[in-house]
């Protein structure tokens, strides 16, 4: 398994955000957690990101159980694209993405990591980015930084909080192409989605959250049907069939 | 840095005399009169040398300092004053001042450290040390100590109250050996540290929650930075008094020439801190007939620059 996750419960003081949360999550494959607002699922992607310490429950990552990793080690296994925010110094593109590999160097970073994250930002297509100030790009543009950054980190599970928030269509397009690269290549990718009709085209396999907790599918439900969807939205939606995938549209 | 040698207000020896000396003293030659030879020596080697040493480690300091405390809090307005460690240290200087017995360096450094223990202790919540409450509680030590110093000068004799209020001005005229052996080893050794850790400083300036999703844990990354930082400048403060700005100017300078990656700031930092700071000195102490106490100059520059970075900054 990718990710296993066992009986969490995780609240800030008294109020409980997750209950009881079991999953599992495929190897190799591209999943997807989708649910409202406010349902948990970020909170959630944090949680098995480490970023969040979790007291009762049990989270491994391919098989290595998430208290006993060193920080360090933790960051080789999984990568997290955080919610960016702008710096204070105009760091260059090259220098955000070389701090992706923190956790291989000790002092200062040699030529290997160099050359790794040449590559990501070569994997990502952002190379006429190179020399400009992060602080100076657009919203979109500094995604495709912090994505080279966590390519450069070189983790086995990569864990996306609403990756295509600020990507326009040509983007979003270019980095789902980008994601399908990287599954095929063996890595395990575990996402935050927005747009289930994104999700239904793309994903291997879905999470659904509702308040805080997972809603299992019956054996003859799909996450796409419409009764499902109503449930988990708490709004009407219609779905079309479209080349045997389903759109999903308000009503 | 050998050029300041030749400066100085002293009616006695000249710059041509000490050229004469350093002649002599390469190639053996007997003209000079001895009795000045020997004052030349006196005032290169035992009033100039040691300056210039001094202030160049000084220099190096706090400019080194103020860039780190900078890349921590992720604020370029920030410098070592800010967490209260000028004030700490400078009451713990008064203190030694009037009470003799206490070491002046050691009382100062003292209070320094602890000041910045206090601000980071008064910030630190369950969830960590956020960066704006870390500057209020900086802001309230330094006002705690600044409080305890004027009470102190307050209660103090007017003879003993000179030396606090010039020492507190920040000067370097009687720079001596004897300084620069209790201030070489701390500076000397927190600036390598922070030399090593001039990378990951990169890392923190990005942010928390980056630091930890690239696997370095930013609180124990943060104490790491902070000790040394503070370290450094409350050394200079012992051994120097407040020499306003400089950590928060230099170091702006420094990014201008050289952009924001720490792993080439740090070691600019440390060369052009300490020459940029030993120019100043020379101004200081040649402009006018009597010497400015250098801590008065460096803000009377700084002050404006300040509110030029204030104004001209973007975001």
């Amino acid at each position: 398994m990718g990710i296993s996750v066992k009986n969490l419960d995780f609240g800030y003081g008294k109020a409980r955000i997750l209950h009881d949360i079991t999953l599992q999550v495929p190897d190799g494959k591209f999943s997807v957690l989708l649910g409202k607002n406010g349902s948990g699922k970020s909170t959630l992607l944090k949680i098995i990101a480490g970023l969040l310490p979790y007291k009762n429950g049990e989270i491994r990552i391919l098989e290595n159980d998430l208290h006993s990793l060193k920080s360090s080690e933790a960051a080789k296994l999984i990568g997290y694209l955080p919610q960016f925010h702008v710096p204070a110094f105009p760091f260059t593109v090259e220098e955000v993405v070389l701090t992706g590999r923190a956790s291989y160097i000790y002092a200062v970073p040699g030529r290997r990591d160099t050359e790794k994250r040449d590559e990501a930002i070569e994997k990502v297509g952002i190379g006429w980015l190179r020399h400009r100030p992060y602080t100076e790009l657009s919203g979109g543009e500094r995604q495709l930084v912090m994505i080279a950054r966590l390519l450069a980190q070189e983790p086995k599970v990569i864990l996306l909080d609403e990756p295509l928030s600020h990507l326009d269509l040509s983007n979003q397009i270019r980095f789902l192409a980008l994601i399908r690269e990287l599954i095929v290549s063996g890595l395990t990718v575990m996402a935050v989605l927005h747009d289930p009709n994104v999700a239904f085209m793309q994903a291997d396999h879905f999470i659904l959250i509702k308040n805080g907790t997972i809603r299992h599918l019956e054996k003859n439900e799909n996450p796409w049907d419409e009764p499902v969807l109503r449930d988990l939205y708490e709004v009407p939606v219609k779905t079309i069939p479209f080349q045997q995938r389903t759109l999903v549209i308000p009503v | 840095m050998i050029i300041s040698l030749f400066i100085g207000p002293s009616e006695v020896v000249g710059t041509y005399d000490i050229l004469a000396w350093m002649k002599n003293l390469l190639i053996h030659s007997q003209e000079l009169d001895h009795e000045k030879y020997e004052m030349v020596e006196a005032v290169v080697f035992n009033v100039r040398l040691p300056r210039v040493i001094l202030v160049f480690l000084i220099g190096a300091a706090l400019t080194v300092s103020g860039n780190s405390f900078q890349a921590l809090f992720r604020n370029p307005l920030v410098s070592p004053d800010i967490l209260g460690l000028s004030s700490g240290a400078a009451f713990g200087a008064a203190l030694a001042l009037v009470y003799p017995f206490l070491s002046l360096q050691i009382t100062a450094f003292l209070f320094g450290l602890s000041a910045v223990g206090l601000s980071y202790f008064l910030a630190m919540t369950r969830r960590g040390v956020s960066t704006v409450s870390l500057i209020l509680a900086g802001i309230i030590v330094s006002g705690i100590f600044t409080a305890l110093l004027t009470i102190l000068q307050f209660l103090t004799d007017p003879f003993k109250l000179q030396a606090i209020v010039h020492w507190t001005m920040g000067n370097l005229h009687n720079a001596s050996w004897s300084k620069v052996k209790s201030s070489h080893i701390p500076i000397i050794s927190g600036l390598i540290f922070l030399l090593v850790m001039r990378w990951r400083m990169n890392v923190i300036a990005l942010g928390d929650e980056e630091t930890r999703a690239v696997g370095l844990n930013p609180e124990r990354e943060k104490i790491l930075i902070l000790l040394p930082a503070a370290l450094i400048a409350s050394s200079s403060v012992a051994v120097a008094g407040v020499i306003g700005m400089v950590g928060l100017a230099f170091p702006h300078m420094v990014r201008m020439m050289a952009g924001p990656d720490n792993r080439k700031t740090q070691p600019i930092s440390i060369a052009f801190g300490g020459s940029l700071l030993l120019l100043v000195d020379n101004f200081s102490r040649t402009v006018t007939f009597f010497e400015i106490p250098i801590g008065i100059f460096t803000t009377l520059i700084g002050g404006p620059f300040f509110v030029y970075l204030l104004k001209t900054r973007q975001t």
